[in-house]
């Protein structure tokens, strides 16, 4: 709910600051000229003419641009999570094979690190995220199906294991509230989407020690609750 | 007779729409930007408040882009003087870095892909860099074979580098309390 609510008060701020620059645009532009084309029969050519075009087309383009990049994020074909897809299947931690200049499974990512990813989907059951500290830095990022980060724990905020509940705001509401299990030893994670991705990452200190942090990820698990 | 300058004006203004939205999704990661020096990073594109511009740029790039509370990027595609980053030029990279739990420096081409090399070397993480005594790091970026930090460039035409802070305890959301990052220079040219 609060992604789409900042969603929609981010797209209302852009079209109000585009609205306030086009305001601009146009008490510059010369008055008489915009009135007149509708009485006249319209030729092309005549500054008027020419002006009420341009200014058209800049407001309808910026109302293109303005649609087009709000709906990307929700049209784009080859996200993150698309590419990720056809890698893996839904609830199961995957290790991503080491980047190379040839290949990298996403674009831009660390080659010091060793990742893995869970794809999840929260409509059967929350999702447990068990991630055991390997032998430096490790950190628990989670994204929407969009990219979009909603939130990220690193090892030392957490202690030896990393161990998180991913849950629907419905789900996390329909938890006993009055049990002593749901306190302080269990971290409820409240997902804005139903699907998206958990990305674990491990540093690697030193080439030598891939193999290792390698093998310590692979006990990592991401599994449905029941 | 009136439909058609109509089309033709709808025509211009998709074209143009779309074009300026293809332009900043290619171009930029985002408005919310911090410069620091020849860096600039999108500290609030790693998290829900990320701006319309960053979350079209991730979805059409298929990045994952790094959670603030994770580590922050800092990209540069220019030296400090403002000249494109050359792989076939000695480029030095100096300075002492802000305070974070671990860091790693990758250079990588203009399109993010790693540059191949004999030495398998992409970048250096702060437990594999030589410091100098003062803390300071000095990286130089060459096409061929350097002593000390060396990074070789493969002779590409341009750099991108990344410098990624894990774990900082700074959150660099304004500019007021940007850190001072480590300097980019231009050597020689081959």
């Amino acid at each position: 709910m609060t992604t789409l609510d900042d969603l929609r008060g981010e797209a209302s701020e852009v079209a109000a600051r585009g609205g306030r620059l086009l305001g601009r645009f146009f008490s510059r532009l010369p008055r008489p000229h915009v009135a007149r084309p509708r009485f006249v029969r319209p030729r092309l050519g005549t500054p008027g003419q020419l002006l009420l075009f341009i200014a058209f087309s800049v407001v309808l383009g910026a109302i293109a641009h303005i649609v087009s990049i709000l709906a990307m994020p929700a049209l784009a074909e080859r996200n993150a999570y698309a590419r990720l897809s056809e890698l893996m299947d839904s609830n199961v931690l995957t290790l991503l094979p080491d980047p190379t200049p040839q290949e990298q499974t996403l674009p831009m990512t660390d080659p010091a690190f060793i990742s893995a990813i869970c794809l999840y989907d929260l409509s059967g059951a929350p999702l447990k995220v068990r991630v055991p500290a390997t032998a430096d830095y490790t950190s628990v990022s989670f994204y929407t199906s969009e990219a979009l980060a909603f939130y990220a724990l690193s090892d030392q905020a957490a202690g030896k294991v990393i161990e998180l509940d991913l849950m629907t705001s419905k789900q996390k509401a329909a938890l006993p509230e009055d049990e002593e299990i749901t306190a302080a030893d269990r971290l409820v994670i409240e997902s804005p989407s139903r699907e998206g991705i958990v990305a674990v990452r491990a540093f690697v200190r030193e080439r030598g020690m891939r193999e290792l942090v390698r093998r310590q990820l692979e006990a990592a698990t991401c599994t449905p609750s029941n | 007779m009136r439909l058609l300058p109509l089309a033709f004006t709808l025509l211009i203004a998709t074209i143009l729409g779309l074009g300026v939205t293809w332009f900043s999704v290619t171009h930029s990661r985002g408005l919310d930007s911090v410069r620091v020096g020849a860096w600039e990073g999108w500290p609030r594109s790693g998290t829900a408040k990320a701006d319309p511009y960053a979350r079209a740029f991730v979805a059409r790039s298929g990045e994952l882009p790094l959670e603030l509370a994770d580590g922050l990027v800092f990209l540069a595609t220019t030296d400090d003087a403002g000249k494109p980053l050359d792989g076939r030029c000695e480029t030095r990279i100096v300075g002492v870095l802000p305070q974070a739990r671990l860091w790693t420096l990758t250079v990588t081409d203009q399109d993010g892909n790693l540059i191949p090399n004999d030495a398998g070397r992409f970048g250096f993480t702060s437990a594999e860099v030589v410091y100098r005594d003062n803390g300071a790091i000095d990286v130089r970026l060459s096409p061929r074979a350097r002593t000390g930090n060396w990074l070789p460039t493969g002779a590409r035409p341009r750099l991108k580098v990344a410098l990624r802070l894990y774990d900082a305890p700074f959150s660099f959301t304004s500019g007021a309390d940007a850190a001072v990052l480590p300097r980019i220079t231009r050597e020689a040219c081959l």
